[in-house]
C-alpha cells in the first residue's frame, strides 16, 4: 500500500486522535468530545466536522481555496475563545505529528513516514491559511466593536446629559467646583 | 511556553497532555484563580455613578472607590468579609428559594452543558452547577453544620478575596437567561443565584459600569440614555417623519397625555438606535391604523430595567415608576413593547413588589373588546399579545408580499420566553405578516431558546470576544438556517437582542440582518390613505 492508501485506510483513527487531542485544549473537554448534535454542541461538532472535512480534502488533494470553508468553521470559534493565537492554530501543525505516529506504530507502515515530505508541505500550507483566517477574524471582531461604538450605543454609558454639560460650563467659567 | 524539544515533543502530542498547545493544567476547581485581563471583564462602575446611586432614597450602593479588576488590591472595605457574609446571612433569610437553591442541588449534572457560556468556552466554571458552587462553597462553609465540621470535604470553603474575584468573573459571564432552569430537576433558578452574588459584590462595591449608569440615568431622567424629555419627543418627532416619507401617512403620536386609554412604554433604544428605530416606527403605523387612544411617557420613557441587574431595590424602583406614572396620567392600562428584562420584571416580580396595580383596569382591547386576564394584576400587556389579538379578529389590513425580501427565523428572546411563556404570539403573528419564515431546531427555540450571550447589562464592547463566544450557540443555530434555507432576517422582541444580535450576526453569519417582530408588522400594513413609495427594504429603505 501507497501512503495515500494508507492514510485513507486510517483516516478514522487519525481524525479521532486529532480531534481528541483539538478539543483536549478546553479545560472541560468531556461533553464537546462526546456530542456530535451540531446544535447543541457548537463548539465540539464544529471543530471535529472542520476537521473531518481537512482530512477528506488533504487526502483527496483538494484545492488551496475549498479548505477556507471548513477552516473558517474551527478558527472563528478559536478566534473568540481564550487562546493565545498560537494555540488557537496549533491543531494544525500537530496533524503532522499524529500521522507519524500512527505510521511509526505499525512496522508495516513505518517506511511511508520517509514519502511525507508532500503532505507536510499541504498541512504547512494548510497552517499558514489557518492564521490568515485567524487574522481575518480577529480583524472582523474589531470591526464589529468599531461599528457599534459608531452606531451611538456607547452613547449608553459615556454621554452625559445636556445638563450635566451645562453644570461642566459653569464650573470652566468660574475656574472652581460650586 | 516553554521550548520544548521536537522528541518530546512528537512523543506528547500522541501521548501526554499537548505541550505544544500548553493545554491547561488539570487541577481542582477550587485551586484555579480567576485572572483578569484586558477584554475579559466589563470595566469597574464609576465612582460617582456609585455614589450617586448610594445618594438616592431607597437604594444602596456603598463602598464607592476608584478600583481596578486587574490590580491585586480592589481597595475592598476593611470588613468586607464580615459585609459579605452578613449580606448572605440576610439573604438567606429573606428569600426562601435561595436557602433551598443552596441545599437541594444533587449535581446531577443536567444543567452542566447547557450554559451558553460553557459551550463557547469549555470552561467548567461556566456549568451552572458550578458557577453556583462558587456561592454555594461559601454557604455551607458559614451556614451548615457538615461545612463547619468537614470544611473542603464537604464542598465548604473559607470566603476570600480570590473567591470574591471568582464572584465578579462568573456572575458577570451569566446572562440570567435561565436556560440551565429548564433542564435542572429541581428546577434551581440559576438566575436567582447570580443575582445574588451580584447583589452581594455592590455591597462592597464591586460593579460593572455598563449596568450602573444606565440604572442611575432611568433613575434620573427615566431612561438608560439619560434623555430629557424634549430629546424623548424629538426623536420620536424624527420617526414620524421618516413614517411620513416611507408611506405618506402622518402619524399623530402624544406624549404626557393625561386621560389617553393606554400608557405605552417601550425601550428607550427603540426610538434612539439603529434598528430598534424600525421597530419605534412599526408602533406608530400600528397604532396610527388602529386609531388607538395611546400616550408616550417622557418620564416612564424606558421599558428596560437595569435595576434587575444590580440589586432588588433598584429593580424595585425602576419598575415602580411606570406605575407612577400610569396613575400620572389617568390611564386605564400599560401596553409594553418590545423589550427583555422589563417582562421578566413585571412577569416574576412586579405583582410582589409594587403590585397589585389596582387603580388601573384589566386590559381590555379597545378595537377587538378582548379582556387579557393573563394581566389582570400587572395590568400591562405585551405588544405581541395585542397585535396577535387585532389579527386573530381581522382588525389589521395586510399585505404579506410587502415582507417578500425578508425570510425570517424566530429568535425567543430567554426572558419573554423563559420568563413569561410568551412563544406562540410572534409565531402565530410572523404567519401573518410574512410569506417566508422557518424555526431554527428545536433545541434552540422556544424554552430551550439560546440566549443573545449579552443580556443582564454584558452588552458592552470591552468584552466583545466573551459575547462572541457565549452567542456562539445561538448564532451557530441561525448559521444553521441560513444555510439550508437561505435565512436572511432574524427576527425578535427584545432591545438588547436587536442591538447584541446584530453584532454578533455580524460575526457569525454577516449575511443575516436584526429585525424587531412590529417592523415586520409595519413593513406589512396598508394605510388609509398611503401613499406608499417602493419599499424594496420595507421601512428600512432609504427614499
Amino acid at each position: 500500500m501507497n501512503l495515500f492508501e494508507t492514510l485513507q485506510e486510517k483516516k478514522k483513527q487519525i481524525l479521532s486522535v486529532w480531534a481528541e487531542r483539538t478539543l483536549d485544549s478546553y479545560t472541560s473537554s468531556g461533553f464537546f468530545k462526546k456530542s456530535l448534535d451540531t446544535i447543541a454542541n457548537p463548539t465540539g461538532a464544529n471543530i471535529r466536522e472542520g476537521l473531518s472535512r481537512i482530512i477528506d480534502l488533504l487526502l483527496a488533494g483538494g484545492d488551496q481555496q475549498e479548505y477556507a470553508g471548513p477552516l473558517d468553521q474551527i478558527i472563528r470559534i478559536r478566534a473568540v475563545q481564550d487562546f493565545s493565537p498560537s494555540q488557537a492554530v496549533v491543531p494544525f501543525l500537530e496533524l503532522k505529528w499524529i500521522i507519524r505516529q500512527i505510521l511509526n506504530d505499525n512496522k508495516n507502515t513505518r517506511h511511508l513516514t520517509q514519502e511525507l515530505t508532500d503532505l507536510d508541505c499541504e498541512i504547512d500550507r494548510l497552517a499558514l491559511a489557518a492564521f490568515d483566517k485567524y487574522m481575518e477574524c480577529r480583524e472582523q471582531l474589531f470591526q464589529v466593536r468599531i461599528k457599534e461604538l459608531k452606531s451611538g450605543s456607547y452613547i449608553l454609558s459615556d454621554s452625559p446629559c445636556p445638563s450635566s454639560l451645562l453644570e461642566r460650563t459653569r464650573v470652566d467659567d468660574s475656574g472652581k467646583i460650586n | 511556553m516553554a521550548i520544548v524539544k521536537v522528541d518530546k515533543l512528537a512523543k506528547s502530542v500522541f501521548q501526554g497532555p499537548s505541550l505544544m498547545t500548553g493545554s491547561y493544567p488539570t487541577k481542582d476547581w477550587m485551586e484555579v484563580p480567576a485572572v483578569f485581563k484586558p477584554g475579559n471583564f466589563a470595566y469597574p462602575a464609576k465612582k460617582e455613578k456609585v455614589e450617586y446611586m448610594n445618594s438616592q432614597q431607597g437604594l444602596s450602593f456603598p463602598n464607592a472607590r476608584e478600583w481596578w479588576p486587574e490590580d491585586d488590591d480592589w481597595k475592598l472595605p476593611e470588613n468586607w468579609k464580615e459585609i459579605i457574609i452578613n449580606g448572605l446571612k440576610d439573604r438567606l433569610d429573606k428569600f426562601r428559594s435561595l436557602k433551598i437553591f443552596m441545599d437541594c442541588c444533587v449535581r446531577c449534572g443536567a444543567c452542566a452543558d447547557k450554559c451558553h457560556f460553557f459551550l463557547g468556552t469549555g470552561d467548567p466554571k461556566n456549568m451552572p452547577v458550578l458557577r453556583a458552587e462558587l456561592l454555594r462553597s461559601v454557604y455551607r462553609n458559614d451556614f451548615t453544620l457538615a461545612g463547619k465540621l468537614l470544611g473542603k470535604m464537604a464542598g465548604a470553603r473559607e470566603m476570600t478575596v480570590g473567591v470574591l474575584k471568582e464572584w465578579f468573573m462568573y456572575a458577570y459571564q451569566c446572562t440570567e437567561c435561565r436556560r440551565c432552569s429548564v433542564f435542572c430537576p429541581y428546577g434551581i433558578d440559576q438566575a436567582e443565584i447570580t443575582m445574588m452574588m451580584r447583589e452581594m459584590l455592590h455591597l462592597v462595591g464591586v460593579g460593572i459600569n455598563w449596568i450602573l449608569e444606565p440604572a442611575s440615568n432611568s433613575n434620573r431622567t427615566g431612561n438608560h440614555m439619560g434623555l430629557q424629555p424634549h430629546t424623548f419627543k424629538d426623536n420620536v418627532d424624527f420617526l414620524v417623519d421618516d413614517v411620513e416619507n416611507l408611506t405618506g401617512v402622518r402619524v399623530e403620536p402624544t406624549f404626557n397625555r393625561k386621560g389617553a386609554e393606554i400608557l405605552f412604554i417601550t425601550p428607550s433604544a427603540d426610538v434612539f438606535a439603529e434598528p430598534g428605530l424600525y421597530t419605534a416606527m412599526g408602533y406608530l403605523i400600528l397604532f396610527h391604523a388602529i386609531g388607538l387612544d395611546y400616550t408616550w411617557s417622557t418620564y416612564a420613557s424606558e421599558g428596560g430595567n437595569f435595576g434587575l441587574f444590580t440589586n432588588n431595590q433598584t429593580m424595585k424602583k425602576l419598575n415602580a415608576k411606570m406605575y407612577a406614572e400610569a396613575k400620572r396620567l389617568g390611564v386605564k392600562y400599560i401596553i409594553g413593547g418590545e423589550c427583555g428584562h422589563m417582562w421578566r420584571v413585571l412577569h416574576q416580580y412586579m405583582d410582589t413588589m409594587n403590585g397589585p396595580a389596582d387603580f388601573l383596569e384589566v386590559p381590555k382591547s379597545p378595537i377587538t373588546s378582548t379582556v387579557f386576564d393573563n394581566a389582570a394584576s400587572t395590568k400591562m400587556i405585551h405588544i405581541s399579545e395585542f397585535t396577535a389579538d387585532l389579527i386573530k379578529n381581522n382588525k389589521l389590513n395586510i399585505d404579506k408580499s410587502r415582507n417578500d425580501h425578508v425570510y425570517a427565523t424566530w429568535h425567543d428572546s430567554c426572558n419573554t420566553s423563559r420568563g413569561m411563556g410568551l412563544l406562540e404570539e410572534p409565531r402565530y403573528i410572523l404567519d401573518n405578516v410574512v410569506n417566508n419564515w422557518v424555526d431554527m431546531p428545536e433545541n434552540a427555540i422556544r424554552e430551550k431558546t439560546f440566549c443573545c450571550g449579552s443580556g443582564t447589562g454584558l452588552n458592552t464592547d470591552e468584552i466583545m470576544e466573551i459575547r462572541m463566544r457565549g452567542g456562539l450557540p445561538r448564532a451557530n443555530a441561525v448559521k444553521y438556517v441560513h444555510e439550508r434555507y437561505g435565512v436572511n432576517t432574524l427576527g425578535c422582541v427584545c432591545a438588547i437582542d436587536r442591538a447584541t444580535l446584530t453584532s454578533l450576526m455580524n460575526y457569525w453569519v454577516p449575511e443575516v440582518t436584526v429585525a424587531g417582530l412590529t417592523e415586520l408588522v409595519g413593513n406589512s400594513l396598508v394605510l388609509e390613505g398611503e401613499q406608499r413609495q417602493e419599499l424594496d427594504e420595507g421601512l428600512r429603505t432609504l427614499v
